[in-house]
């Protein structure tokens, strides 16, 4: 229940299905600041209307208490909180140092069919303009 | 995919072969079912007893790793019966007489040897493909993750240009992609060999047009490696570094003994999730991504739809997008051309260096999406490929010899292990297994053994078993049913506590590279 | 539809303090809750051509926000949904001012419902349709042993996906009967001939407003809306009850006592 005098809130937000290759048509709901549902899209040219029950509840996980929300690098056996600078600057880091010492061909990257087409550009870029390796791949195969 | 999914409701006939759409690709299952309601004809060739079965004219059931020689036995009976498309083949083919030489010793009776499918079925099922004016076929991984996919999928497209069912509507070689994108991680270059839009990194005009774009020099000409390829140089202690987004290789990948081993060599492992998974707990740094509702972006489905996903919220914590953490860590290591305040403003760049996605922007897009090649912005899209001629000139018919498994049954290993999809979960289960209506409905791996082996082997319904292959074993309880034939069983891959693959092989198709997921030999204890 | 944007400016002024209609972004007609006369999504609203659960997405916003009034875009299934809630204690009426659509010639010859508009009408023209019956006549037109075999076909090819009972206005059960092991063997599909579809058309007796989102949303195109009106047939002809129809006259299913009383023993 919201706070009393909250402002009000309720969206639908057109979206894409993630949990397989059809691409169903879904809407998000937000009510106040969080996703309350799923509804389907109800002209999608591929699902029309429909949705598996994969598709109805695939808002579910997103605030799942095994979410990351955190930075976090290794020291020793456990891997410690920390801010995005010192994550990305270490990371920046292995890679780098990887690089240097062993040429490019000896970092690797996989790429997602999870993510978005924009991330997988980034991330073949950043493979091949900035450490110079093709050693990019997804799980395409698997 | 060729064609649409909303094409196949137009088909006459649907060969169905190693895909149980209704539990991976749902709706295109339930697509299937209404062109069925229609009066379309389905072929069903799958190992398992699977939903759309239920509904086939004809079912065959193979043994798993048989795919070539029953798929040449299926040619073999179209051509010594006449029902070829001749004039199709003369005007848009090659290689038609050695086809049909190559086939000529797979007559339905050796077929039934090597496959186990009655040589009537096989001969019914050729006459319904090759008979109807519109015939279309779903495949799925049940043909590709073999150490013989490539040949597999090879044989499939000779069925199709052998009957002329390529490029019109209702017709067509499609294959389901799995994961959600990951038709969209091909087509922008999310692969070794492959800049956007499948342009080849060993080709020296590609090699300038992306130096000049990306304002670089000095790209690699060399393919890189593939993800299997580089477990293994890791394993060797020759890849050093590795940066994982997004995947969760120490549950998806095969013979994952060797996976640990492999990733625990590495110097450096940095991992990008939105979820808690297998893999942190080998990783140096764990970066903390943002999910689908909380992000913009594109992806692109099975019938290359480039579609919208919109951010619906705010990014849980401290966690953010993959394309803010990638552009981030790419101004870390000191490049310039990560300067990006939006996936749109990405998006424009994808479409500068890619042919097929030049026309599309995201205002185009919408809520509907837009299916490519779409070369410009006036182009509507493409629904069907190859409708006129194919990419190089005409289809050329590359006939394939049948090969075993990398791995066959033996009397240590006698049985034949195949694994595969539910429909209640998603790969790896780091997204789905927190999701409380599916967890509902299933929550644990089992393993599906034919009631006549349970017999043999004194398992009853139910009973816990011990799994193993050549390379690791693993504790489950056996579902004994006659969806598998004698001799083969079957696990779901989503469950970390018992994962398949722990079991499955690593043997490659020597041309994809992909593992033989769907075959390999294990033998079951009480 | 400018109508409908100065009958939505009227009402937010007149006390409610947020309207419940469609929009049509980008060509899609979707939800949208408007609170102010000044929000851009004002230039978007229209009464559409896909229809929403409006009744559900209620009972989320009435307790959400517990002090508020809202004003709703109802056709004649939206204000019947909205009735029939009142009358299980899901929805209150007195918070909610309906803004009646009736549906066009074309809407309602396509949809086949008894009553295609709202007893009050603000926009469009009241007309009448003959009642959808084919399937409903198909079925009676067979034996008793092939009207079985008819459905069991039918629901052959379920894949469980809870659409119908996702999507349907008048579902808001915090446990749900499909859901309960023992009636529904869990992870299975199809699931359970023929308890599973039975558990959801009794639930539905006297209580479907035949809105038919259920039947739209069902990716295996079963005929559920002809299976829940059939059984609304019988209830009329039999109790003399059509859920929806009256705001006074409660269900005769109702004797055991109230919804709420009910789910408080279960707890
Ligand atoms: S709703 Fe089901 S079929 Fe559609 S994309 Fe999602 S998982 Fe796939």
């Amino acid at each position: 229940m919201a706070e009393n005098g909250s402002e009000m809130n309720y969206r639908l937000v057109p979206s894409t299905c993630v949990y397989c290759g059809t691409g169903c048509g879904v809407l998000l709901e937000v009510t106040g600041d969080r996703l309350s549902g799923t509804l389907p899209q109800k002209d999608h040219p591929v699902s029309k209307g429909a949705l598996c029950i994969k598709g109805w509840s695939v808002h579910e996980f997103v605030y799942s208490e095994r979410r990351l929300t955190k930075p976090m690098v290794r020291s020793g056996e456990v891997l410690v909180e920390t801010d995005w600078e010192a994550a990305l600057a270490a990371v920046a880091d292995g890679l780098s140092a990887a690089r240097d010492k062993h040429g490019p061909d000896s970092v690797g990257f996989f790429a997602s069919a999870r993510c978005t087409n924009e991330e997988n550009y980034l991330l073949q870029k950043l493979a091949r303009a900035v450490v110079g390796t093709n050693n990019v791949d997804h799980c395409a195969r698997l | 995919m060729t064609n649409s999914i909303a094409e196949l409701e137009d088909a006459k006939v649907i060969l169905i072969v190693g895909s149980n759409t209704t539990e991976q690709h749902p709706i295109i299952g339930e697509r299937i079912l209404a062109a069925a309601r229609k009066g379309a004809k389905l072929i069903v060739i799958d190992p398992r007893a699977i939903h759309l079965s239920g509904f086939a004219e004809v079912f065959l059931r193979p043994r798993p790793g048989s795919e070539v020689a029953y798929l040449n036995g299926l040619i073999n009976v179209i051509i010594s019966e006449g029902l070829e498309d001749s004039e199709f083949i003369a005007a848009r083919t090659e290689g038609f007489e050695e086809l049909k030489q190559a086939v000529a010793e797979y007559t339905p009776q050796k077929v039934e040897e090597i496959s186990g499918i009655p040589a009537e079925d096989l001969v019914a099922a050729a006459r319904i493909y090759a008979g109807s004016e519109r015939a279309s076929i779903v495949y799925c991984m049940g043909i590709t993750q073999h150490s013989t996919g490539t040949d597999n999928v090879l044989s499939l497209a000779n069925l199709a240009m052998l009957t002329g069912n390529v490029g019109k509507p209702g017709t067509g070689v499609n294959p389901l992609r799995g994961q959600n994108n990951v038709q969209g991680a091909c087509d922008v270059g999310g692969l070794p060999n492959v800049y956007t839009g499948y342009q080849r990194v060993d080709s020296e005009e590609v090699a300038k047009k992306f130096e000049a774009a990306w304002g670089v020099e000095g790209l690699s000409r060399q393919p890189g490696l593939t993800l299997t390829e580089m477990m293994d140089k890791a394993a060797r202690g020759e890849l050093k570094a590795l940066f994982i987004m997004g995947e969760n290789p120490m549950v998806s990948d095969p013979d994952l003994g060797h996976v640990r081993e492999a990733l625990d060599k590495l110097e450096f492992l940095a991992v990008a999730d939105i979820m808690e998974n297998e893999t942190l707990e080998l990783s140096h740094v764990v970066l903390p991504a943002a999910s689908f509702a909380e992000k913009d972006g594109t992806i692109t489905n099975t019938e290359r739809r480039v579609q919208r996903i919109r951010k619906a919220v705010e990014p849980v914590g401290d966690s953010r997008p993959d394309w803010e953490i990638v552009c981030a860590l790419a101004r870390k290591m000191g490049a310039s051309g990560f300067d990006f305040t939006s996936p749109e403003e990405v998006f424009e760049e994808i479409r500068k260096v890619t042919p097929s996605y030049a026309g599309i922007t995201y205002k185009r897009l919408g809520t509907q999406g837009l299916q490519w090649p779409v070369p410009d912005e006036d182009h509507p899209g493409t629904p069907i490929l190859h409708a006129e001629s194919f990419p190089i000139g005409k289809g050329k018919f590359t006939p394939c010899e049948f090969r075993e498994p990398a791995e066959m049954p033996d009397a240590e290993y006698p049985l034949l292990l195949t694994t595969g999809r539910l429909l209640f979960h998603y790969h790896t289960g780091t997204m789905t297994r927190r999701s409380p209506s599916l967890v509902r409905e299933i929550d644990r791996a089992f393993v599906e053994v034919n009631p006549a082996d349970a017999a043999e082997l004194g398992i009853g319904d139910g009973e816990a078993v011990k799994v193993s292959s050549r390379r690791g074993s693993v504790e489950v309880n056996a579902k004994v049913t006659d969806k598998v034939g004698k001799g083969v069983i079957f696990m779901p891959f989503h469950f970390a506590e018992a994962a398949a693959n722990v079991l499955t092989n690593s043997a490659l198709d020597p041309v994809s590279k992909i593992p033989e997921f769907k075959v390999c030999s294990a033998r079951i204890e009480t | 539809m400018s109508d409908l944007k100065s009958i939505v400016r009227e009402k937010l002024r007149d006390g409610a303090d947020a309207f419940l209609c469609l929009k049509n972004e980008e060509g899609t007609v979707l939800p949208a809750l408007i609170t102010d006369a000044d929000s851009p999504d004002l230039e978007l609203v229209e009464v559409g051509d896909s229809r929403y659960p409006l009744g559900k997405i209620l009972i989320d916003l009435l307790r959400e926000y517990p002090d508020k009034r809202f004003a709703v875009l109802v056709r004649g299934c939206d204000e019947r949904a909205l009735v029939e809630l009142s009358k299980l204690e899901q929805v209150d009426l007195e918070r909610l001012v309906l803004v009646g659509v009736a549906c066009s010639a074309e809407e309602a010859a396509a949809c086949g419902c008894l009553r295609p508009y709202p007893s009050d009408i603000a926009l469009g023209e009241k007309v009448e349709a003959a009642p959808g019956r084919e399937v409903i006549d198909e079925v009676e037109s067979l034996s008793d042993a092939e009207r079985m075999a008819w459905w069991r076909e039918q629901f052959s090819r379920c894949i469980k996906c809870y659409g119908c009972r996702n999507i349907c206005p008048m579902c808001f059960c915090k446990d749900c009967a499909l859901e309960e092991p023992h009636l529904v063997e869990p992870g299975v599909i199809p699931p359970d001939f023929p308890s599973f579809h039975i558990i959801r058309a009794l639930d539905m007796t006297g209580r479907c407003i035949d809105c038919g989102l259920c039947e739209e949303a069902c990716p295996a195109g079963i005929p559920l809306r002809s299976l829940y009106r059939k059984m609304q047939d019988i209830m009329e002809d039999k109790l003399e009850y059509r859920a929806g129809e009256s705001a006074e006259e409660r269900s005769p299913l109702s004797f055991l006592g109230s919804e709420q009383d009910i789910e408080k023993l279960e707890e």
